[in-house]
Parts: structure tokens; sequence; C-alpha cells
């Protein structure tokens, strides 16, 4: 038996573990309650490896096209359970990412685990419950969706009466049950989309790589998707999510990647994020019409940066703080202004997306 | 599946063999296997069927027959080739079906081999079916007798064939980048650049034995009917025909079949689905 201390990685607390050379023993934080697993080398003196419940993990990820930088030393971490959302413009680097995360694509350098496993190195097991959407995927479109989901099913091992069940349980999900025995050639896009989620979930998986996964449906079939997601994630089922779609990720996601050039640009919750956005907006509704005097007076606010008029609403600029919109409003109503809606504009990931992108880029 | 069940080659063989069974299904799906049915059916038929029809008879030893029908079934071989092989691996990666399949769980190497065997079935099926109407026929004619040795070593020499032209044609389908080019580059290397460079050879007085199209004179040549080969240069003919040895040209057909399958499946397994 030997002895080891460790540092916790978020709260720096020193914990000591104990086990034999080559065992793996599971430890807690006594400070943040994270649990962590660790396993002795047989020299007796090492700790080989430390995990987290990461399910996936990515160290230092580099992957170059010749010579162009795809992806630049990135590292993130998704949680059991969680929703990632990945989001950031075209060129970004977020299909590579997936790709290498997939086994699509060799690293230049850097590690891509899932459940610990090197998806590099073993990706047979790394990938067994693994379900992806990865960009377009073409179908063979030759073929019937019984056919083909029957294939994928006999690769993750499931028998005969399971396979049909399943193809007839995720083509119910993705709205497809009438067209099980039909060729997929006559399907249109989102039909095919459709199809490809279908393939993804079919065995039931623990972990999901989806690569904007409602591109080329319509508004009910965006929505359908959302709905799947939730009842994934109420399963357990880790998600990671590529997405443009900024309220989409807001309403699915618990935690968000902003990744540009091929580097992370920053990360956090939807709540972290949210409150880093500065509100320095005002909207302003008055009863009458404003008059040349009015909008000098109102101009002449020193509180006020600036004062423009936008869809109907005026738009008031200001530092941001609370107790200054408070001044503002007694001072337009001291003017004898007749406010009838006064509001700050609610932070939305759009506003944060474009704050930290350095220009326009494309965002739905 | 539990990672904990993942048996390494037990469960990549497993994989390997649904492959094959899926490839078959999009063999059997595809309209293309008509036209190599078509073929496999129409060649031998027209030996049999047109003779009669202009009042001429048949050879007259049974593999006389079969030398005259069986000289064709080279273009079915490299017809049958280039169109199951062809797009094995250039299709997933220019269809991009390659994102859905080589996302899942199983070795690259296993599902390019299966595709390779799936190719090299289909393929011997077709020569297979060819033979069998050519035997038909020839019991038909000479009586059950007729159908000799010589003609089951032929239909083995023409297996071997078949297989060393889905490799050639693999090895292509693995580094070319789309599905028509490497069917196409395969079906006129085997049909008329090679060819030609036996024929340049043959000029320059050099054996081209290396030359795996000219060893596929020996499925032919097994029917001991053809009298060609080893006449010298005589007055004011001078041209020299080279016969193919028969275990010189086992050994370089099963060359070409397992240099350039290897080859190939290297070569897949390093491309990157970008």
């Amino acid at each position: 038996m030997i002895s080891k201390t460790v540092e916790c990685p978020k709260c720096k607390t020193h914990v000591t573990v104990q086990g034999n050379p080559g065992e793996t023993t599971v430890l807690l934080c006594p400070n943040c309650n994270i649990k962590g697993k660790f396993t002795f080398q047989k020299e007796k003196t090492e700790i080989k490896t430390i995990s987290y419940h990461n399910i996936i993990e990515v160290k230092k990820l580099t992957k170059m096209f010749n010579g162009f930088k795809a992806l630049d030393n990135i590292s993130f971490n998704v949680k059991k359970g969680e929703i990632l959302g990945f989001v950031g413009p075209n060129g970004a680097g977020k299909t590579t990412t997936i790709k290498l995360l997939t086994n699509l694509l060799t690293p230049t350098s850097g590690l891509a685990y899932i459940n610990n496993i090197d998806v590099n190195k073993n990706p047979t097991k790394a990938l067994l419950s693994v379900g992806s959407l990865i960009e377009v995927p073409g179908i063979y479109d030759y073929l019937t969706p019984h056919e083909m989901l029957a294939y994928f099913g006999k690769i993750h091992r499931m028998n005969k009466n399971e396979i049909n069940q399943k193809i007839k349980e995720v083509l119910k999900i993705v709205k497809l049950s009438e067209w099980e025995h039909k060729k997929i050639g006559s399907f249109s896009t989102g039909m095919q989309r459709r199809l490809a989620i279908a393939k993804a979930i079919l065995h039931s998986p623990d972990v999901l790589i989806l690569d904007e996964p409602v591109i080329g449906l319509d508004p009910r079939g965006i929505k359908d998707i959302r709905d799947m997601l939730k009842h994934f994630k109420s399963k357990g089922v880790t998600i990671f999510l590529s997405s443009h779609l900024l309220n989409e990720v807001k309403e699915t996601c618990d935690r968000i990647i902003f990744l540009d050039g091929g580097k992370v640009v920053t990360q956090g919750t939807i709540e972290e994020i949210l409150n880093r956005i500065k509100i320095d907006t005002i909207e302003v509704e008055f009863l009458n019409q404003l008059t040349e005097v009015d909008i000098k007076k109102i101009e002449n606010i020193p509180e006020i940066n600036s004062f423009e008029k936008e869809n109907g609403f005026f738009k008031i600029k200001f530092d941001g703080k609370p107790e200054t919109s408070n001044t503002i409003l007694t001072k337009l109503t001291q003017q004898g202004l007749k406010v009838v809606s006064f509001s700050t504009k609610k932070a939305d990931l759009e506003s944060f997306y474009v704050s930290i992108m350095n220009d326009e880029k494309g965002v739905m | 599946m539990d990672v904990n069940r993942y048996i390494p080659g037990v469960d990549d063989f497993k994989n390997m063999y649904l492959t094959i069974k899926f490839e078959m299904l999009k063999h059997i799906k595809r309209k293309r296997i008509l036209v190599t049915l078509i073929l496999a059916i129409l060649i031998p038929l027209i030996f049999f069927i047109v003779p009669p029809l202009l009042g001429q008879g048949y050879a007259d030893t049974a593999n006389g027959f079969a030398a005259s029908n069986l000289g064709f079934v080279n273009l079915l071989i490299i017809l049958s080739g280039a169109i199951f092989t062809g797009d094995s691996i250039s299709g997933e990666f220019e269809n991009k079906t390659g994102l859905l399949l080589f996302s899942t769980p199983q070795r690259k190497s296993s599902i390019f081999t299966g595709k390779y065997i799936a190719s090299v079935i289909a393929t011997w099926l077709f020569v297979s079916l060819y033979y069998l109407i050519t035997s038909m026929e020839i019991a038909s004619i000479y009586g059950a007798s007729g159908i000799s040795v010589e003609i089951a070593q032929s239909f083995l020499l023409a297996l071997l064939y078949s297989t060393s032209v889905v490799s050639i044609v693999f090895f292509f389908s693995s580094i070319m980048k789309r599905t028509i080019t490497s069917t196409l580059v395969g079906f006129f290397l085997l049909l008329m650049i090679l060819p030609i460079i036996t024929a340049v050879f043959t000029v320059a007085e050099v054996d081209p034995w290396l030359i795996v199209t000219h060893n596929e004179g020996l499925i032919t040549d097994v029917l001991g009917t053809v009298n060609g080969g080893g006449f010298g240069p005589g007055q004011g003919f001078n041209l020299t025909i080279f016969k193919p040895d028969l275990w010189s040209g086992i050994s370089v057909m099963s060359a070409y079949t397992v240099i350039l399958f290897l080859t190939g499946i290297v070569m897949a397994d390093r491309r990157n689905m970008e």
C-alpha cells in the first residue's frame, strides 16, 4: 500500500490517496466534492491519470491543414449529463474539433478522450457509446431507411428484434415512420437530415456529438430536435452541440464555448455569459411625437451618451449602471415628457457573440 | 455495446462480415448490377446462338468452343471490377457517406477489407455465371463429358485474374478523390493502357511477363487450343509472340492482388475525412 498526495485541480486542496501499484482508486475532494480516479503506476511512485467524470476531454488539440492552423491548442471538457454548446463563426474550427472527436481526422498534436479512452489511439472503443451527426453527411440514396439503419444497428451489436424496434422508435422521433421502407433518394434535404439524426440516436448512445443538427429543418423540425435534446438530457445523455443558432444554444445548453480562429475565445455557463453582458441601452416610447425642442432637451441630459430613433422606439445609450437608468427616467419626466414605456434591453447571447468576435461573422 | 465486451480481432472480423453483407446489399440495390448481369448472360449466349443462325457449325472440340467463348470473359472481369470497386472507397469520401460510416466504432481497415471482399465476391459471381452458361452450352453441344478439367483450370485462373483486377481498381479508389476518376482510370488501364504497353514490349521483343493483363491470356491458353507463341523471326515476318507461363502468370496475378490490396488499405486508412 502506498500513499500519495495530490492537488485538486479545481480548489487546489491537497488530498491524500492510498492504493496498491496498478490499482485505481476513487477519491472525493473534501472541499469541493469533485470525484476523481487515481491510478498508481506499477513503479509505486507516479499517478498515471486523473479524471473528474469528464465524458469528453480535449487537451491542447491542434490541427494543421497544409500549413493552415484550423485548431490552435484548444482544451475543454464536457461533464457527464451536460449539454455543451460549441459556438463560433464559419471556419472557427467547430467541425474540425468534432471530426477529431469522431476519428474522422487525425490531430497534428494534442489528445481527445471520450470516456477516458483516447479517440485517436483506440477509436473502436472510444466511439462505442457515441452517436454522431457531422456536417451534412451523404446518404445511401438507393437504400431505404430501414436497410441503412439496420446496418448501423448491427455495428452496435443490436439483435434483430432490438433493431426493428429501435428503428421504428427513432423514425417516429424524427417523424419519418411512414418512410421506413421507401428509397432515401426520394427524400428532401430536411428528411435526409432527420434520418441522419435517427442514425445518431439509434443505439441509445451515452454521448451525442451533433454538428449543426437543425440545418435544413423547418421551424417545427427545429422544435422537435430541441425537445429531443431535452429528452436525452433528462436521460443523462451527455451532448456536445455545435450550432450557429444562438437562441437554440441558449434554450438547450448548460454551458457554452465560443470558438474563433481555431481558438477558444471564452467559455462559461449560460448564466455566467449573460451576466458578463453589459446592458447599456434603454428603449423608450413616448406618448406624443417628440419635437425638435424635446429632442434637444433629451440630448442635453448629461447621463445620456447617445439618443436615436429605431423601429418606432427611441434608444438611449448610457453607462449601464442601474442608478443612471433611474436618473435618466426621472429627468425625462421632469422635462415634461410623457413616457409610455422605459426598459433596459435584455441581455442576449447574440450581443455577447458580436461583442467578442472580431468582425461580421455568420450568426443566425 | 459495452466497452469491456469489445474484443479486438473478433469484433473486427464481425464488423468486416457486416460490411461485406452491407456492400452486397448496396450492389444488389444499384441498377449497375443489371449491366453486368446482362453482359454475363449475353456474351456466352451470342457464341451459342449466332453460329447456327449464320449457318456455321461450332468448334470441333469442347475446349475449342470454350476458348472462343471465354476469350471475352476478360471484358466482363474488367467491367465488373471497375463497376463494383471503383467507388468502394473514393465514393465514401466524395459523397460524404463516410461521415456516417467512419465515425462508427469500427476500424477503418475492417470497413475497407469488407468492401474489397464484397467487390471480389460480386465479380466472382458474374464470372461464375459466365462459366456456368458456357458449361451448359458445352454440355448441350458436346455432352457433359465436354466439360473438361482444363475448363475448371481456366475458371480458377479467371477468378484469380478477377481478384487482381479488383485489387488494381481498389488501389485507385483508395487514392483518388473522385469516383468517376478511379473507375475510369482502372477501366482504361486494364482495357487499353496495359495491353498497349504489352504490345510495345512485344514489338521490342521484351517478354511482358510482369504485366497482369498479359497473363490474362492464361485463361484461354490452358484450354490447349491456341497455337500461337514461340514462332520467332522468319523471312519477312519478325513478330515474336510471348506466351505467359502458367506458374509465372499465377505468381504475377497473386502479387498484383496482394500488393495492391495492402497498399490500398494503407492509403485508405491514412485518408482524412476533410
